[in-house]
């Protein structure tokens, strides 16, 4: 999987970009603030719809624009795709693939891979559930597109519970709940299969790559832990699934009516990360958590590459200068070959051969 | 920005759904310059739509008399109803020519986040039908989207202890948009392989 070419509009500081990468390594380098993380994030937009900076839409488009264009073409051996994002200032934005109208994300997984590597990944494993958890969906809908769906699915169902208990509150319609329920209930499981399916590659990938990538002995270990229901052993189906979930969501109707909210579902999940049997997130060292972080994501990487046939698109955002030397080379020695983007404000400190591009606010340059 | 004439039919049909303010602009200067008796015939056929049209009182589809066409019509099987959150849903299921029963326009879908609940919809005039019309079995069309969804599935609890069939559309149409994304062959497929709720 490659970018062929990526075109901007008024997308955050560049008026206009029109960028021809290598198909191999491209390391850009800049200062600060010169905008190469732009160009990463933009293309990460194109196959996430979102940014990876967490960013809302309206951010991405140039001050004082109406609207942020990003284009680019992906090409995966004879098959590509052209994906088209206009990002309005306010409203909806619209978004093509190939020329025709996508709608939603399982759109453009199904056409592209990408993994990106960011400074602040430590957050995967520091910070709280929510970060675990779009790791796993993310991998997931890139892994199988339907997936994608799915989540908007589950995510919309889950609104529309909200939206009736944040309004109603203890007075809220019992039979509409009790329909909101089933459904979030089979929603719910098909998206929990989905994650431990995934979960059940990542693990052992984790597993061995942080081993590679480190000198601690300790092992990395996870589980699934469903919020009201326990952890999760084993792979059971999406019926089954669904069944506990359909208990769980009762046994906390009365704290949801209480509460004005969902307490239990797969919007409440954790994935549980330990080392060497400590709790990874509360009892393990930077180092450790780093560790882990680089492991999340090149197991990510291996595992989308495995299902999809072909390495995933890789962005490495100034991932480098958090990393000493000796882990910075294992971690490139366990790339699978493909394209890969680099972003660095030092030349010297990375450790890959590939073709350079300076960037200077607003434009980019073959060095 | 315009002279106020101009402006306010601008603003008006900026209100109109899928119309922006752009393609309000082109519009409004169309019709600035068509001839009069055309500008008139377009304004009299909107406001003779309003004066005329009125809802079905049995299935609330839109007619211009007290009962609309497809209810008036005895070669309609009475014993099959279709249930759809817009009147517009009937031509989508019409142009299929696979259902000779008749229809019921819910006038949505269950969701709070736009505020509309049961109590909102067509839900109590249907349980009464089923009762006075001996119907036997209520195909539910309403949109495949999560609240098209849970408007079927609530349909389903409601009238089944009444001793009636309740079927839904075959999966296959596409996902999260209108009833009228699919074409007649899928829909057509999605009607003739219904199953039960
Ligand atoms: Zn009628």
């Amino acid at each position: 999987m490659n970018l062929v070419w990526l075109a901007l509009r008024d997308y955050r500081s560049y008026a206009s970009l029109d960028f021809h990468p290598d198909p191999g390594v491209n390391v850009l380098l800049g200062e600060n603030g010169s905008g190469k993380t732009s160009i990463l994030e933009a293309i990460g937009y194109l196959a996430t719809l979102s940014s990876f900076r967490r960013s809302p839409d309206a951010a991405l488009v140039r001050l004082g624009a109406d609207a942020a264009i990003t284009r680019g073409e992906f090409s995966s051996g004879p098959s590509g795709a052209v994906i088209e994002v206009e990002t309005p200032a306010t409203g909806r934005r619209r978004v093509l693939v190939n020329g025709k109208g996508g709608r939603s994300r399982a759109d453009v997984a199904g056409v592209v891979a990408l993994v990106a590597f960011l400074p602040d990944d430590l957050d995967l494993v520091k910070r709280g559930p929510a970060y675990r958890r779009d790791y796993i969906d993310d991998v997931a809908a890139q892994a199988w597109p339907a997936a994608a769906t799915e989540q908007t699915e589950y995510d919309r169902v889950l609104r529309q519970r909200n939206a009736l208990l944040r309004r109603d509150g203890r007075s809220a319609d019992g039979a509409t709940l009790d329909v909101l329920d089933e459904r979030m209930s089979e929603l719910g499981g098909v998206l929990l299969a989905r994650r431990l399916a995934i979960c059940s590659l990542l693990g052992p990938a984790v597993s061995e790559l942080y081993a590679d990538l480190g000198e601690e002995a300790e092992a990395v270990d996870w589980y699934y832990l469903a919020a009201g229901i326990g952890p999760v052993e084993g792979q059971p189906g999406a019926a089954e699934l669904a069944g506990g979930l359909r208990d769980g969501l009762s046994g906390a109707r009365r704290a949801d009516l209480e509460r004005r909210t969902s307490t239990v579902g797969p919007h409440r999940d954790d994935l549980v990360i330990s080392i060497g049997g400590r709790d990874a997130r509360s009892r393990a060292s930077q180092g450790e958590q780093r560790s882990i972080s680089l492991g999340m994501r090149l197991a990510a990487f291996h595992v989308l590459t495995e299902r999809r046939g072909s390495a995933p698109v890789l962005l490495l955002d100034d991932v480098f200068s958090e990393l000493d030397a000796s882990r910075g080379r294992r971690l490139v020695a366990r790339l699978p070959r493909g394209q890969v983007f680099v972003t660095s404000a030092r030349a010297e400190e990375v450790p890959l051969v590939g073709k350079r591009w300076r960037v200077v606010t607003g434009e980019v340059t073959a060095e | 920005m315009y002279e106020a004439p101009v402006q306010r039919l601008i603003d008006e049909l900026a209100r109109l759904p899928g119309i922006g303010q752009k393609s309000a602009q082109r519009l409004a200067f169309h019709i600035l310059h068509i001839e009069a008796e055309d500008a008139n015939r377009l304004a009299g056929a909107i406001v003779a739509m309003r004066e005329q049209v009125r809802l079905c009182r049995r299935c609330f589809n839109v007619t211009d008399s007290e009962e609309c066409t497809i209810c008036r019509d005895l070669r309609r099987d009475s014993s099959e109803v279709c249930v759809v959150e817009r009147a517009q849903d009937i031509v989508v299921v019409e142009r299929t020519q696979e259902f000779r029963g008749r229809y019921h326009v819910l006038g949505g879908s269950i969701s709070p986040i736009e505020g509309i609940g049961p109590d909102q919809l067509r839900m109590r005039e249907l349980v009464v039908r089923v009762d006075d019309e001996k119907i036997v079995e209520v195909i539910v069309a309403t949109n495949p989207t999560v609240e098209g969804d849970t408007t079927a599935l609530y349909l389903a609890r409601l009238l089944k202890p009444l001793g009636v069939k309740v079927t839904r559309l075959a999966s296959g149409l596409p996902v999260g948009g209108d009833l009228d994304y699919a074409d007649e062959i899928t829909l057509g497929r999605a009607l003739a392989g219904r199953r039960e709720l």
